[in-house]
């Protein structure tokens, strides 16, 4: 009998996606993982020795380890702010009527799709030593010298939060939206004022939004090279800057075991959140 | 409590700020008629739009960024449409396996994924053309794989079921009755992968060579190490005005509220 639809193909029809998938996604992140398992050779990407060198001299240089703290703080600190201002903005959006919710959602998704590159350059305008706060501040007689305010790991946080921080509004405004408001009454009617509903019942109910917010802020943060290094510069070097600095000097085992180290933090602070925040626990997300 | 509302719309006023300022500001800048930054610029120009279409770099920088798009967005959605249709209407690990190939670059961090691409393309001597366009088309699939998905789990199955009993095969009932149902997502799918490959930094950052640079790279060259030029600020508008010439296309084909939906 022939395939009476494309769909009953079955296998036959995701092979081809699957393969080119595992061709140029998993296929070249194993091989990276191979090749950090590899001395540096000056004639090849890698000499053929298997080594565990590579992670020893990570794990053993304190300079490493304080980069590795420096990208936690910074991280911490920019999740800190996304989910200390998104969460007030996610409760506005989701209060809105449906049509005006959507809106909303369009507004804050519009500003993602501009390249990362031209809103770090808007904050080098901002920041910069010939920059809008000291051209203002100057003009206004309040300093005399320019103000060092860009590379500084403030300015990375500064940047990178407001970068980020339309992900952490969808992702919580999408969740309390979906929220059965009859939970809060419920409480309400119990007795509980508003403060204590929001901490007992609206918040915990959040969590969903919540983790998938911060996880998005976090993963983000990890890759973002271009703002570190824009907003940055070299005294706030994270994790991620050193990986391209091994690439920009040839030291490709090097760079694999740093790459595989960024997603070994990736994957912790991320089982982190989840452990903490338990988005599977939430319930009943009816309307 | 009235204190707590006011504080609630300052947060918000703030936070819309803050978003949008940084944008607001590079697109103004890139009409100054001043060599350096000055803001508010004294008067308008078109001195640095002028500038970026006569330096050959930041010229050709646009027109691989919008071919890589074009044509990354398109491998995509051929990608995602075969994939999407497998999973659609099946469960089982192997389904949730497939899915999850397919949504994993959208949070996987592709500065690891453009090391990755970088070091196998070495090995296999990839040409920088061809890896730059497989790339964006890794980073690009998710997007598409996501709104066909939803395209198609919104169409009733009985339509596809009526087409056999008048006689399609699948090749025809494919054509002729599912791509006609789900093209709206599919369409979005392929503009936001378009626009994602238009601005994509990390794995282009590895695999951009010289003489073939996309625009976001261009620009980040630049303020490393020509920063003070406003050029930079022009290419950053035009990358900006692609964007929204991407975001009208996509309202008025199919509208943008299907995004937020999907």
């Amino acid at each position: 009998m022939p395939a009476r639809s494309l769909q009953s193909l079955g296998w036959a029809l995701a092979l081809p996606p699957v393969l080119f998938l595992l061709a140029f996604f998993v296929g070249p992140l194993l091989y990276l993982l191979y090749v950090s398992f590899h001395g540096a050779s000056t004639s090849d990407l890698y000499n053929a020795e298997l080594t565990l060198a590579n992670y020893a001299a990570i794990a053993g240089d304190p300079f490493y380890l304080r980069v590795l703290l420096r990208t936690l703080e910074t991280a911490a600190a920019i999740m800190g702010l996304c989910l200390a201002v998104g969460y007030p903005v996610a409760m506005l959006v989701a209060k809105l009527p449906r049509r005006r919710r959507e809106i909303a959602s369009i507004l804050l998704l519009l500003p993602l799709m501009v390249s990362n590159v031209v809103r770090a350059y808007g904050w080098v305008a901002i920041l910069g030593r010939r920059g809008l706060v000291n051209i203002a501040l100057g003009k206004v007689g309040l300093i005399d010298a320019p103000l060092a305010l860009l590379y500084t790991p403030a300015a990375v946080v500064l940047g990178l939060a407001t970068i980020l921080l339309p992900y952490m509004v969808i992702s919580i405004a999408n969740t309390l939206a979906s929220l059965d408001r009859r939970y809060e009454e419920a409480a309400q009617a119990l007795g509980a004022g508003p403060i204590r509903t929001f901490l007992h019942v609206t918040l915990p109910l959040s969590s969903p939004g919540v983790a998938s917010g911060l996880l998005l802020v976090f993963l983000l943060t990890l890759s973002a090279y271009v703002t570190v290094t824009l907003l940055g510069g070299p005294p706030s070097k994270l994790l991620v800057s050193l990986v391209y600095d091994n690439v920009v000097s040839f030291q490709w085992p090097r760079a694999a075991a740093l790459a595989f180290v960024l997603l070994a933090v990736a994957l912790v602070v991320s089982a982190l959140i989840l452990a903490v925040l338990r988005p599977g626990r939430v319930r009943g997300r009816g309307r | 409590m009235r204190g707590l509302a006011a504080l609630r719309t300052l947060v918000v006023v703030l936070a819309a700020l803050v978003i949008v300022a940084p944008i607001v500001i590079v697109v103004v800048t890139a009409f100054s008629p001043t060599d350096f930054f000055v803001f508010p610029p004294p008067s308008l120009s078109l001195r640095w739009f002028h500038e970026f279409f006569s330096l050959s770099e930041m010229r050709d920088a646009f027109s691989l960024s919008l071919e890589l798009a074009v044509m990354a967005s398109s491998a995509a959605v051929v990608l995602a449409i075969p994939a999407a249709l497998f999973v659609a209407r099946r469960s089982g690990p192997v389904v949730t396996a497939v899915q999850a190939l397919f949504l994993a670059p959208l949070v996987f961090p592709t500065i690891i994924l453009g090391l990755a691409l970088l070091l196998f393309y070495r090995t296999i001597h990839m040409p920088i053309l061809p890896g730059l366009l497989l790339a964006h088309s890794v980073v690009g699939a998710p997007y598409a794989f996501r709104t066909t998905l939803a395209g198609l789990q919104s169409f009733d199955p009985a339509l596809e079921e009526a087409g056999h009993s008048l006689g399609a095969g699948p090749l025809q009932t494919f054509f002729l009755v599912v791509l006609p149902l789900i093209w709206p997502s599919v369409l979005s799918g392929w503009l936001f992968a378009f626009i994602v490959s238009f601005g994509e930094l990390n794995t282009a950052l590895f695999l951009t060579g010289p003489g073939h640079t996309t625009l976001p790279i261009e620009i980040f060259s630049y303020l490393q190490f020509q920063g003070s030029q406003l050029v930079v600020a022009a290419a950053s508008a035009i990358q900006v005005a692609m964007i929204l010439i991407m975001v009208a296309a996509i309202e008025r084909a199919v509208g943008l509220r299907r995004l937020v939906r999907a």
